[in-house]
Parts: structure tokens; C-alpha cells; sequence
């Protein structure tokens, strides 16, 4: 309930505190901290980021050649989690799809949170019937499930990774840009952008000093949610067979090589890629739900 | 707003998204190798065989009038013929559409009606174990791809414990796939997984907002029991938004239901789909995109009518 | 349980009894004491008024005689309702206590409605959480209830929902909750804060009424002192969580023992009425002197010409200006007032250009807005000064005060050094009586009455020719408005500014503003000297608006509440005849 008296309230009580940055950031730090779930998803990032890009320094293995003497042996002291189909190391090749994975998923969703940052904030500034369009535009969008946009993509091209990432990204901006438009709505009717604009202030001053400062909690928890999406999407990817090419990897492309595998009882095969995808994945969207109490934002939808 | 009124804007507005699919699909059209006349007579096709197509279809018109002609096609239900199955699109997607929908309706309404119970619960035992732990599993169950959950589940339901077909029912009406319940089980599970985890996390955090609302105070204020105030009137006030995000998650649910037919062998549309994909039937696949997005701008109408029929503020333009 | 169905109120002793109450909030940075030892009573038939201002502890009090407190609350001492204990008390004995025994009427009438439930089955609800009635007969008996709290058509009004109701009638609603079953005690928090001030006549005047009717005794917790002299028996005063001051309302209102009751009711704004003679309170604003002589009017500096404005169109076409014309001269203030709708807000934005009119011209310093280019308007722009209610999202949060009050001068001085900015900035911030280090903190770590100062400030830095203040202090405590008052027009009579000052409070206008145009429904009523205007306006509605205001003299008071009560009952008569 909304009862609770802030301190500082009652004449005369208010505390003078240090610098005013300082004080906000602490409290969202705390806040992040409180959501038990969020801190652990961030150690199973640190985790997974150090597995992937400092892992191969201390466990270093052959990814580029096939060894057809050592294909699907079980986990062993030699080869900890086992051997693929074509003879690499199943642990090394964990941490070199890992980083493809990591490094595309976090593209991906950044390049959609940018996208999709200007245009929903375009669409909600403006406002009107170039708002109305804008937003069709977005629904159509939205009506064409990126799975299927995808799998037809993939019937015409295959792309490199460059490619991969901006294919990812026109798919996904979205959602980002529903949010951020809804963000800008509310903050451009607030008072103190009529009192700026009242006294002559420019609308390029309202969106740069305002708008878009006053956005980046949000746009920061929808990016984090965005990556999340966006690791899931490359996982589906590899496995519509659009993915990275061999002999290159990621985590969906070990999970779907290695599902034929499984029913041979090959379970080192897909359980390592399946869990790391999972906990990544998991981890995004534990770290984002930490960032929104953090931050007191809103509604992921 | 009256309701007739609203009726005509809402459907302009869908009316308008599907045009600008159609804009995209044409594109699409136009992006496929070697253009839209090797994309759609196949690749045998002959030098010959594409001028006289390109002629006779007017391809060798102007974009714009090509795109008047395409709408003027697909006004006449011609999706054009599939190069594989030798079959109009229209008839294959006729087939398989229900099929497509059976599975994903029965997937969202499993889904919903865990959903709904789990996060009124979390949010009753706010920040309790109970509340850790199903958003545990909610995050866990959103994060895994559908096809790997799906081999967890043949892995573990059909091969370990012999419960359940691997296979989906086969047959070409519903009623024949409607014979073989058991068959549905698994790939109506894998469907709804990550809709019980994303509406459970939605209902949790509208009767979180609700529970605090004011209104709530004047029950309580009035005498009315906990358990009383949380069905009478927070339920409803909190399923409202989640009936709005229902619009919202239409496209995912066709999303999930192209693994989930792939993965189960399922005789739907998804399936359609992801053969021609494999044999590059760009009229099946460009033919199935449309349809798809016509099937998700539809069912996005119905979540706002239904939200409009649940909420009388938003029939007076409120919200 | 079966305590719950014995009678309530047993004849002897008060139905509300408080005795050492205290209540502590435990929060992020640690326990926050709300209210401590505070020990009261309410006698049936008796309405005992708890004033004190915002973080004083009165609602937190009301709350916790009803064991309504949130979940991070605790209470202490005791609280008694009809003998039964509160403080500790089980869900169950709460439950079988509210809405029986002891009811509650809300501040905000726009949530404290489900939205989704239809008004008489909410009502029917309440009486059916208690008694053993059919459906049927609850549903019969809600309808009664609610053409008791006068609202028209009871049966057809029972089965709309509460959107479809205005404000007054919500709360109307609520107060048909909180009487379902005839309690003993009805605890009223704030009950008429959210409405506007002839709304707030009839429901005092109703739950006086219903009141008297089934000798309920009422605890009536406000900030507005013409409220409790209208209202109250006795008065408490609360003030940092503690009672400073109990008494009978004449005592307590005329002769205030306490110091700072003394001050509180010192700050408060009063109506002068017409047959008084001379206002005898000091008006705070003086600027006359500085403005030109009364034989040549000083030229306008704002001006709106038969000025209409529609929202949308067709059919759901709203029209919330019907040629309004106004003028503000230089060094003059011109009041703007009226109830919510009425259209005055909008009016100070078409003023400010952030509403175009659809038909009419507005002129800034004698320049058509309509007829000068981006540029140009721009320029001209640089002599508003603005400020807004809401002392909240009047600031930006992610700026320091500092930068906030800095804004005007990059927009129009841009060739400034930074220096030089600072200077003035200090200098500005000087003026509103503000510390000059307040420019490196945060807006939130200031109060309501410094973010306003704040917000004053920045409208201030390019020492404007108009100054457009929009319901500027209404958020704020009544101290708090005296001294934001203050300064504003001092800075006026410094400064010279024209002042368009909207708001809803007929006292404070009376004091502040030299001109006043009452507002009703898009158009100007009336305009005229603030003088004249309002000790002897021209139009009937005027009148009633000045008649609905409560002052804070009970024995003014009830004589103006007689008079409004029979000029309604004439005019009811003449309406009908």
C-alpha cells in the first residue's frame, strides 16, 4: 500500500545527503542486490563469460580438424565432457560456441534496442497520423512471426555472421520500440517538458536532455530482455539450419547436430549445449527482472 | 467511442497491417534468386518459360502495377501452386490450417489455465519460497528452445516411460487428429511451456498492482475476507491486461507451433512450412507467411474485442 | 466470532477510543516512527476532526483504528472500536468490525471503486459481508442506500459501473459502502480533498445528514480548517506524529492555545464574504504601487481574443474554450479561477502557446503568435517564466536543481560563460530564498514547497515580462503556500511582471491577484477587480461558488452554511415552481 511517509517529509527533517547521483545509483544498486535471483543470474553470466573467452587459454583444444580416431567417445579423463561426431573435444567446443553464441546474441539484441529506441521514439514524439503509421508498421511486423520470416531467409541465403546478426535484429526491434514509444508518450506530456517548451525551448533539446536521459532505464531493461530473445533466436536459428556454417559453431548448432545423437544415447551431446543455452538465457532474464526493481520500470510487453 | 465505430476502426487498422504484409511478402517475392518467376515455376524451369511468365504476369510492368496485380491474385484466394506437391497453395494451407489452429489454441488455453492460477499464487506468497521458486522454473521454462524441451519430453515421456507417442496423430481432418488424444499430449505440452512461464510472470505482476490498488483497501475496509477481495475483484481487475498481452502473443504461439509440428511430425501448417523450406517451395512458403500474419492480425482483433467485452472502460474509450 | 454478532455500541463510553498510540514504518533505510502516543476518543453522535498537514501521521492514525495499516507497519498501544481492541487484533475480528461497527470513507473517490464490479453490487457486498440476506434483498437494499446519498435514478445508477459516475457521485457511492450497515463509528479520511468545492459542500452536508440521523459517531481526519469549522465538534491537532492540541472546534479555531496550531491557522488563506467591510487580513500581494497609474491601464502583455478551443472531432468533439477573451497587463496579477473542467488550465495554454486555438488570436507582448515564424516565436518565448503544480514532475529527476533552473538560459543566453550561468543561477536561486548549494542536489532530496521555489527559479532566470503559474501551491501545505505566495510577489513588485495565476482556491486568489475571471464550462462567467468580483459578484454562479467555500470560523461558518442551504432551497423551489 502506498502508506508509507518517505523520510525527510515532515518540515525541516530533510537530510542533507552527499551528491545526488551518487545516492540514486546506491539505492538502485540495492535494490538490484535484493532480488536474490538477479545476483545470481549475474554470477552465472561472469561464469559463462569467463568459460567462453578466457576457458580456451587454460583448456586449450583442436576445433578446426576433424579426428575420426575419437568420434562420440563418452566423458573421460581425457576428454571431460566427451567427443562429437567429427572427433572434437565437447568441453572446447562448448567455449567456442559459447563465444559465437554470446557475441551474436548480444549484437543482435543491441542492434534491435537501438532500432527499435528510435523509432518507437520517433513514432511517440511525433505523434499523429506519422504516429498511427509508424505503429502499423510495427504491428505488421509483429503479425509475421520472425520464426517464419527466418526459415524463409534461410530458403533464399545463407548469411556470415555479420549478416546473421542484422537478419536478428530487423526481426526483433519490435517489441523495444511498443516500449520505448510508450515511454516517450507519457514523458513528452510531462511538466517539465511544457515548461521548456512553453518558454522556446527546441524539440531537439526535449528529445536529447530529456526524453531519451529519462528513457534509459527502460531501454537499458528492455535491451537486457532483448539479449536474452536474442541468444534464444540464434539457438533456433542454427537449428532452421541458418546458423553459423561448420566448421564454426554455436551452442544451437552443437544442441541440434547433437539431437539425432541422443536417441543413440549420446546424452553429452546435447545436455551441455541445451543447459548452457538455458542458464545464459536464464541468467539475461533474471538480471533483466533485477534491473527493472533497480531501475522501477515497468511491464516487459 | 460507440461499439460499431470501434468495430470499423479496429478492423481498418487491421485491414491497413495486412496490406503492409503484403508489401513485405512481395519484397520477399522479389528478393528470391533469380526473381520472382524462377521462384515461383521452380527451378527446372527454362529462359523461355520465365520471359513468357514474366510477360504474361506482367513482370515486365512497373513495380507498382505488379503489386496492384499480385493484390488483384491474392483477392481471388491464388496463392499460386506449389512446385513440389503440384497443388494450389490455397488448397495445401486450406488442409492444414485447422490442424495449426487445434494445436495452438488447445496449447494457449493448457497455458492459461496453469498461468493464471501459479501467478496469482506468487503473488499472494510475494517473496516467499513459493514465489522463488515458480519464477525459477517460469525463467527456466522461457529459456529453453522448444525443440530441446520437446526432446526432453520424447526422451523422458516416450522413451524412458512409455506414456506417450513420440508422434503426433497423423490424418488429414481434425476429427481424424482428434481420435488420437494421447497423441497431443506432448506436443501441446512443449507448446505451452514457455505461455505458462511469460502469462504466470504477467498475472503475478497485475495482481501485485491490483493488490495494492485502493479499491482493495475499501473492501477490506468494508469487511470483505482476503479470499474473497482476491477473487471478486482482483482476478478479474488483474486479468484484464493479461487478456490485452493474449493479442500480443499470438505471433509467438505460430512461432512455437512451426518447431513443435517439425519436431512431433505433426500434419499442420508448420510442417507445410518447413518442408518447402527445405525444397525452396517459395509459393508454399510465401503463401504460408501471409496467412500466418492474416491468422495473427486476426487473432489479435479477437484479444481486443474480447478485452473490450471483459472491460466495460475500455467500450467508453477509457483505459 | 461470536463476539462479532453481539449489538455494537454499547450506550456507555466512546466508540472510538485511542490510548497511546504509536506507529512505525519499517523501511529500506530503517524504522520511521509515523505516529506515537497518541491518545483521543470519539463519543457517539459526535465528530471529533484530526487536522495536521501532509507526513503529520493523521491518516496513518485513521488507518490504524481500522487495522487497515500496510504490511511494513506496526502499531503500538491501544486502540478500542465499540470495546473490542484493534491493535494485534486477527483477521477474522477485523473483518467481522469493518463495515459493521466501524466504516471508512476514502480520499480518492476515482480508485477507491473496483472498476470492474457495477456499484450496487459493491455496495451489496458490504451489507451481505454481514448480514444473512438473499442477493435479491441486498441488491433492493443497495438501491435504497443509494438514493439516501442522493443519487438520482437509484435503480438504474445501481448497475453502472463506477466510470460512468462523476467524482462527487463516486464518492457518494463510497460513503453508501460505508453506511450499509449502520455503524457506530464512520472514520472519513479526507473525504472531499479530491473534489471540487461545491461537491465537497454537498458531502459534508450529506454526511452531516447521516450522521445525525443514526447518531454515528465520525472521525473526520483534513487539512482544510474551513472543513472542520463546517463539520467538526472537536478538533485534535496532530502535528510529527504527535496530538499538540484537543479542544472544542471554537476553542481550537479562535483561540488556539498552541504555538503551532497559532501558525498553522495564521498560514491559512481566508475568504473575505461580502458584509464584513474592509478584508482585515494583510493582503500578501501589494504590487499595486509598482503598476502604472490607474487613469492609463499599462499595456497587455498577454492577450486572448475570443478565444475557442475543440478537442477532436464529429461527435466526440469536446469544446473546452467558447470565446474566452482576457487581457494581462503589465505588473498586474489576473486570477484565473474555476472547478475542474471548467477550462482554465487550457486557457493558460493557449497562453503559452502550447494549445492552438481553433478560432481567435492570442497576442505575447503585442505580437499575433499566430502570424510569427518559428524563430521569432521562439525569441518572444524567452519572456515567460512558467510554473506548474506538480512540484514532482515539474523537475527533471535525472538533473541536478541547478541544471534545472540553468535550462532557460541555454535555451536563450546560449553565449553565456559557464560562469556566468552559475552566477546567475545563484543569484536566482537567492531571490526565491533558496541556499545557493541547493544547486548541486537533486530535486527529490528537496520538499514540495523548495522544488516549487525551484521550479520559480528557472521561470525567474530570464526575468520574464509574464509569469503563468498554474495551480502553482496546490500541492503544497498551507505554510508552505503562505511562503511560496510570498516570494512570488514580492519578485512582482521587484520585477514587474505580468501574472496569469490559475487556481482553485477563491481565497488564495482574493489575496494574491488584483483581477479575477471565474471560469464555468469553457467560457469567462465573470471578470472583474478581485475586489469587487468576489465580495459582490454578478453572476448566481459566483455566488454559489463563493457559498460553498467553508471558512475557517465555526460560528462564520454555520451562519454562511444556513444561508447557502436556503438560497439552494429557494432556488430549488423557484426551479421547480
Amino acid at each position: 500500500m502506498s502508506t508509507v511517509i518517505p523520510p525527510g517529509r515532515a518540515p525541516g527533517t530533510a537530510t542533507p545527503a552527499k551528491s545526488a547521483a551518487a545516492s540514486g545509483t546506491r539505492l538502485a544498486v540495492r535494490r538490484f542486490l535484493r532480488n536474490r535471483l538477479a545476483v545470481v543470474g549475474l554470477g552465472v553470466l561472469v561464469f559463462f563469460v569467463l568459460f567462453c573467452f578466457a576457458g580456451p587459454l587454460v583448456y586449450s583444444t583442436d576445433q578446426t580438424h576433424t579426428l575420426l580416431h575419437q568420434v562420440n567417445l563418452a566423458p573421460s579423463g581425457a576428454h571431460w565432457l566427451g567427443t562429437d561426431a567429427v572427433g572434437h573435444d565437447e568441453l572446447g567446443r562448448l567455449m567456442y560456441g559459447g563465444k559465437v553464441s554470446l557475441i551474436v546474441g548480444l549484437a543482435a539484441g543491441v542492434l534491435a534496442t537501438v532500432i527499435g529506441t528510435l523509432w518507437g521514439a520517433a513514432a511517440g514524439y511525433a505523434g499523429g497520423w506519422i504516429d498511427a503509421v509508424m505503429m502499423r508498421v510495427v504491428d505488421a511486423g509483429i503479425a509475421i512471426p520472425a520464426l517464419f520470416i527466418l526459415l524463409v531467409v534461410s530458403a533464399i541465403t545463407t548469411p556470415d555472421l555479420g549478416g546473421l546478426v542484422i537478419i536478428l535484429g530487423f526481426v526483433s526491434w519490435l517489441v523495444p520500440s511498443r516500449l520505448v514509444r510508450a515511454e516517450t508518450l507519457t514523458l513528452k506530456n510531462r511538466d517539465y517538458i511544457l515548461t521548456l517548451r512553453a518558454i522556446g525551448g527546441t524539440h531537439a533539446r526535449a528529445i536529447t536532455r530529456h526524453i531519451l536521459p529519462n528513457s534509459v532505464s527502460t531501454i537499458v531493461v528492455a535491451a537486457t530482455f532483448q539479449i536474452a530473445d536474442a541468444i534464444l533466436l540464434v539457438a533456433y536459428v542454427s537449428y532452421l539450419g541458418l546458423g553459423v556454417q561448420p566448421p564454426a559453431t554455436d551452442w544451437g548448432g552443437m544442441l541440434s547436430a547433437g539431437l539425432t545423437a541422443a536417441y543413440s544415447g549420446y546424452w553429452w551431446l546435447i545436455l551441455p549445449p541445451g543447459l548452457a543455452i538455458i542458464l545464459v538465457v536464464w541468467a539475461f532474464n533474471a538480471i533483466g527482472d533485477g534491473l527493472r526493481d533497480a531501475f522501477d520500470v515497468r511491464g516487459r510487453g | 467511442m460507440s461499439t460499431p465505430t470501434y468495430l470499423i476502426r479496429r478492423v481498418l487498422q487491421a485491414v491497413a497491417v495486412i496490406l503492409i504484409v503484403t508489401i513485405v511478402v512481395f519484397a520477399l517475392l522479389h528478393a528470391l534468386p533469380g526473381g520472382p518467376a524462377r521462384g515461383i515455376l521452380g527451378p527446372q524451369a527454362t529462359a523461355q518459360q520465365i520471359a513468357a511468365f514474366d510477360h504474361e504476369q506482367g513482370l515486365d510492368k512497373p513495380l507498382p502495377v505488379q503489386y496492384l496485380y499480385y493484390l488483384g491474385q491474392l483477392a481471388h484466394g491464388d496463392l499460386g501452386t506449389s512446385y513440389t506437391l503440384n497443388e494450389p497453395v490455397s488448397q495445401l494451407i486450406t488442409e492444414r490450417l485447422p490442424k495449426t489452429l487445434l494445436l495452438t489454441v488447445l496449447s494457449a488455453i493448457v497455458g492459461l489455465l496453469l498461468a493464471v492460477p501459479l501467478g496469482m499464487w506468487q503473488a499472494v506468497r510475494r517473496n516467499k519460497p513459493v514465489d522463488y521458486i515458480i519464477t525459477t522454473l517460469s525463467f527456466i521454462a522461457y529459456s529453453t528452445p522448444v525443440y530441446f524441451l520437446g526432446l526432453i519430453l520424447v526422451l523422458v515421456f516416450s522413451q524412458a516411460l512409455p506414456w506417450f507417442p513420440s508422434q503426433a496423430p497423423q490424418g488429414h481432418t481434425l476429427g481424424q487428429v482428434l481420435s488420437d488424444p494421447q497423441g497431443l499430449v506432448l506436443p501441446i505440452a512443449a507448446g505451452a511451456a514457455s505461455m505458462v512461464a511469460v502469462f504466470s510472470r504477467y498475472m503475478r505482476a497485475a495482481t501485485l498492482e491490483n493488490l495494492s490498488e485502493d479499491y482493495v483497501r475499501t473492501a477490506r475496509a468494508g469487511g470483505s475476507r482476503s479470499r474473497a477481495i482476491l477473487w471478486r475483484h482482483v482476478f478479474r481487475n488483474s486479468l484484464t491486461p493479461v487478456v490485452a498481452m493474449l493479442g500480443y502473443y499470438v505471433p509467438v504461439l505460430f512461432g512455437g507451433a512451426l518447431v513443435v509440428e517439425q519436431l512431433f511430425n505433426y500434419p499442420g501448417m508448420g510442417l507445410l512450412f518447413w518442408t518447402a523450406a527445405q525444397s525452396s517451395d517459395y509459393p508454399v512458403l510465401l503463401g504460408c507467411v501471409l496467412i500466418i500474419s492474416v491468422a495473427t492480425v486476426t487473432g489479435t482483433l479477437i484479444a481486443d474485442i474480447v478485452q473490450r467485452i471483459i472491460d466495460p472502460r475500455v467500450k467508453a474509450g477509457r483505459s | 466470532m461470536t463476539a462479532d454478532h453481539s449489538p455494537a455500541a454499547p450506550a456507555a463510553g466512546p466508540i472510538l477510543r485511542l490510548d497511546d498510540l504509536g506507529v512505525v514504518f519499517t523501511t529500506q533505510s530503517g524504522e520511521v516512527p509515523a505516529a506515537s502516543g497518541v491518545s483521543l476518543s470519539v463519543d457517539p453522535g459526535e465528530t471529533l476532526a484530526l487536522v495536521g498537514e501532509s507526513g503529520s501521521g493523521k491518516s496513518t492514525v485513521a488507518l490504524a483504528a481500522m487495522g487497515l495499516l500496510a504490511g511494513n507497519a506496526r502499531a503500538t498501544g491501544s486502540a478500542t472500536v465499540a470495546g473490542t481492541e484493534v491493535v494485534g487484533a486477527g483477521e477474522a475480528a477485523l473483518a467481522g468490525l469493518r463495515g459493521r461497527t466501524v466504516s471508512m470513507v476514502f480520499q480518492e473517490p476515482a480508485t477507491a471503486l473496483d472498476p470492474l464490479t457495477r456499484v450496487g453490487k459493491q455496495i451489496a457486498e458490504v451489507i451481505r459481508n454481514h448480514r444473512e440476506i438473499s442477493a435479491k434483498d441486498a441488491a433492493a437494499q443497495a438501491v435504497e442506500l443509494l438514493g439516501r446519498v442522493g443519487i438520482p435514478e437509484p435503480d438504474k445508477r445501481a448497475s453502472a459501473y463506477p466510470f460512468q459516475l462523476s467524482g462527487g457521485q463516486r464518492q457518494r457511492v463510497v460513503i453508501a459502502m460505508a453506511i450499509a450497515n449502520k455503524p457506530a463509528l464512520l472514520i472519513a479520511d479526507e473525504p472531499t480533498t479530491a473534489l471540487d468545492v461545491t461537491v465537497q459542500a454537498e458531502i459534508l452536508d450529506l454526511l452531516r445528514r447521516l450522521a445525525a440521523e443514526t447518531g454515528t459517531g465520525v472521525l473526520l481526519v483534513t487539512h482544510n480548517m474551513g472543513v472542520v469549522a463546517d463539520f467538526a465538534d472537536r478538533v485534535a491537532v496532530m502535528y510529527r506524529g504527535e496530538i499538540v492540541e484537543t479542544g472544542p472546534v471554537e476553542d481550537v479555531l479562535l483561540r488556539p492555545s498552541h504555538e503551532y496550531t497559532r501558525r498553522l491557522l495564521a498560514a491559512v488563506p481566508r475568504l473575505s464574504v461580502a458584509g464584513e467591510g474592509v478584508p482585515e487580513t494583510a493582503r500578501v500581494a501589494t504590487p499595486a504601487t509598482h503598476s502604472a497609474p490607474a487613469s492609463a491601464p499599462a499595456e497587455p502583455v498577454v492577450e486572448l481574443d475570443d478565444v475557442s478551443v475543440v478537442f477532436g472531432r464529429g461527435r466526440g468533439a469536446v469544446r473546452a474554450l467558447d470565446g474566452v477573451s482576457l487581457t494581462v497587463r503589465h505588473g498586474e496579477t489576473l486570477g484565473l479561477v474555476g472547478e475542474s473542467g471548467s477550462g482554465k488550465s487550457t486557457a493558460s495554454r493557449v497562453a503559452l502557446g502550447l494549445i492552438r486555438p481553433t478560432r481567435g488570436t492570442v497576442s505575447l507582448f503585442g505580437t499575433d503568435l499566430a502570424r510569427t515564424r518559428s524563430r521569432a516565436r521562439r525569441a518572444l518565448r524567452s519572456g515567460i517564466g512558467v510554473v506548474l503544480q506538480d512540484p514532482v514532475a515539474s523537475l527533471d529527476a535525472r538533473m541536478t536543481v541547478g541544471e534545472c533552473v540553468a535550462e532557460p538560459l541555454r535555451v536563450h543566453r546560449r553565449a553565456l560563460s559557464t560562469r556566468e550561468r552559475q552566477e546567475r543561477v545563484a543569484a536566482v536561486l537567492d531571490r526565491v530564498r533558496l541556499p545557493r548549494d541547493v544547486a548541486r542536489r537533486a530535486p527529490r532530496e528537496l520538499s514540495g514547497g523548495q522544488r516549487q521555489r525551484v521550479s520559480l527559479a528557472r521561470a525567474l532566470v530570464l526575468e520574464p515580462r509574464l509569469l503563468v503559474a498554474d495551480e502553482p501551491t496546490s500541492a503544497l501545505d498551507v505554510s508552505v503556500q503562505e511562503a511560496v505566495l510570498e516570494v512570488i510577489s514580492e519578485l512582482q513588485a521587484e520585477l514587474g511582471f505580468a501574472c496569469l495565476f490559475v487556481s482553485h482556491d477563491l481565497a488564495v486568489v482574493q489575496h494574491f491577484a488584483q483581477r479575477v475571471a471565474v471560469m464555468r464550462a469553457g467560457r469567462v462567467e465573470e471578470q472583474g477587480d478581485t475586489g469587487t468580483t468576489l465580495l459582490r459578484p454578478e453572476t448566481a454562479y459566483t455566488r454559489r461558488l463563493l457559498a460553498a467555500v467553508p471558512v475557517p470560523d465555526p460560528v462564520v461558518q454555520r451562519s454562511r452554511r444556513a444561508e447557502r442551504l436556503t438560497t439552494l432551497a429557494a432556488g430549488r423551489t423557484e426551479a421547480t415552481a
